[in-house]
């Protein structure tokens, strides 16, 4: 049984539908890279397994809880447990303006999971070390570059301990040469076997750490592989258009 | 110009500068509180809740403060004049906090909707609750955003405390005005600008501080 199970995910703003019919699994420890042109329904696919849209149809199942099940949401508490195994990087970052790097990291979890201040410092040393910010946990959020703050929200996501992180173009908003610093500590991830769905336009990165690639088109999945079934040897014609403009 | 006249004026005025500080330190420790809770209301699920503070509103920033003040004076009296008489010092800091909490729950608002959205979304994904996002995320934010607005709107309220001179509430203008007409000599409307002006500054330093503090 797969560690995710996603089956006819539909989802509609109004009379658009924005997802048609969503259907993939993922193992745990799985990189899956999500492909696909502007407007193709990555970042809603995203949102909808988090929460932060309603989805209208269908079933996703994560570990032995069911986040939707044929069209039914659980319990609102029910559905905070589910959700709650997931962390999500954002394109923006989000980090919280007006408290420093140290106190970003250990807010949630002590107002979520009620950790104590002594237990939430040490482990946000500890995975401010893993991302190479040790130093700036007394810092504000503005005085640190894109790819800095970054990876300061990843490891704020990590401080929850999820056991599923959703990235949505994570590296967008960077300038190109800072985008390696981000790329790197999810490659980290990567190799901890932690679980990831990664919508990203960095092909090299879908090409090389991804252990699964969806491409995206028009509200649905219409290819899905391994990186090397995909970028070598596509069979839609909707992927070959994409790769060939993407790749250049 | 000579100074022990000057001297003597300034003396004469500062009995006025008590009211005007009264009115000023009550008025801002009243109106802000207040706005804010408006603006909460404002956002909250209760349809005629929201829609009696946006009448409210309206009503107060679209009416002269002056008009207001002399409703609350002359309206009262004359409606309630068999069972109380409203005096001029509560009536004019109720008209007061009343105006002012309409300007400041505005000015939240405004705080409020610079929040960018992902703010809500982090959170939201971290698990934390609406309250638990509003209090430690939402509302400090809103604070640090609406700091200049309520600085501009004290020292406008500096200079709205000349207003109580409409109602005869002896404040500095009050005192400004007899001195000038017993003695026919602009001095004292000369002084009662420097005191303004003082104030204002002094007012100003403050808040830059306090907006200096919340700066992050
Ligand atoms: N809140 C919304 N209301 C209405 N339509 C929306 C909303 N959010 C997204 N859409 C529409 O849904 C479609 C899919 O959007 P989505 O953001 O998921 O695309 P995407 O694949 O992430 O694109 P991009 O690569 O530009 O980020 C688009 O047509 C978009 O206009
Ligand atoms: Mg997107």
């Amino acid at each position: 049984m797969a560690f995710i199970q996603v089956e006819e995910l539909k989802k509609s703003y109004g009379s658009l539908e924005v997802l048609k019919n969503v259907n993939f699994t993922v193992e745990k420890g799985d990189v899956i890279a999500i492909i696909g042109s502007s407007g193709s329904g990555k970042s809603t696919l995203l949102r909808c397994l988090i929460e932060l849209e309603t989805i209208n149809g269908g079933t996703v199942k994560i570990g032995d809880d069911y986040l939707i099940k044929d069209g039914q949401y659980p319990t609102p508490a029910e559905l905070k447990r589910v959700t709650s195994k997931m962390g999500m990087v954002f394109q923006n970052f989000n980090l919280f303006p007006h408290k420093t790097v140290g106190e970003n990291l250990i807010l949630p979890t002590m107002l979520v999971k009620k950790t104590d201040k002594d237990t939430a410092m040490q482990n946000c040393r500890l995975l401010l070390k893993k991302v190479g910010l040790e130093d700036k946990i007394d810092v504000y959020p503005k005085y640190l570059s894109g790819g800095q703050q970054q990876r300061v929200a990843i490891a704020r996501a990590l401080m929850q301990n999820p056991e599923i992180l959703l990235f949505d173009e994570p590296t967008s908003a960077l300038d190109p040469q800072l985008t390696g610093e981000v790329l790197g500590v999810m490659r980290n991830l990567a190799a901890e076997r932690m679980t990831m769905l990664v919508v990203t336009h960095e092909m090299s990165f879908a090409r090389d750490v991804a252990t699964k690639v969806l491409f995206m088109h028009g509200g649905e999945i219409v290819e899905a592989g391994t990186p090397e079934q995909i970028f070598n040897n596509p069979q839609n014609e909707k992927t070959k258009q994409f790769l060939a403009a993407a790749v250049r | 110009m000579d100074f022990t006249y000057i001297m003597q004026v300034t003396k004469a005025l500062m009995e006025g500068f008590g009211a005007t500080l009264w009115l000023f330190v009550l008025v801002l420790v009243l109106s802000i509180p207040i706005g804010f809770l408006m603006t909460l209301i404002l956002r909250c699920k209760i349809a005629p809740l929201r829609w009696l503070v946006n009448v409210y509103v309206y009503v107060l920033r679209g009416t002269p403060l002056l008009l207001q003040l002399m409703v609350v004076y002359f309206g009262i009296n004359l409606a309630f004049s068999d069972y109380f008489h409203i005096k001029r010092e509560t009536a004019a800091a109720l008209a007061f906090v009343l105006n002012y909490s309409a300007y400041f729950a505005e000015i939240f608002r405004g705080g409020l909707l610079a929040i960018d959205k992902g703010q809500y979304e982090a959170c939201k994904v971290l698990g934390m609750s609406k309250l638990q996002t509003n209090i430690h995320v939402i509302i400090p934010q809103m604070f640090r955003v609406a700091m200049p607005s309520v600085t501009n709107e004290a020292i406008t309220l500096v200079k709205d405390t000349a207003l109580l001179y409409a109602v005869s509430v002896p404040e500095i203008l009050h005192y400004a005005k007899a001195t000038v007409v017993r003695d026919s000599d602009m001095t004292a409307f000369v002084v009662a600008g420097v005191i303004y002006l003082i104030m204002n500054t002094v007012f100003t330093l403050l808040f830059t501080k306090i907006e200096k503090k919340m700066a992050y």
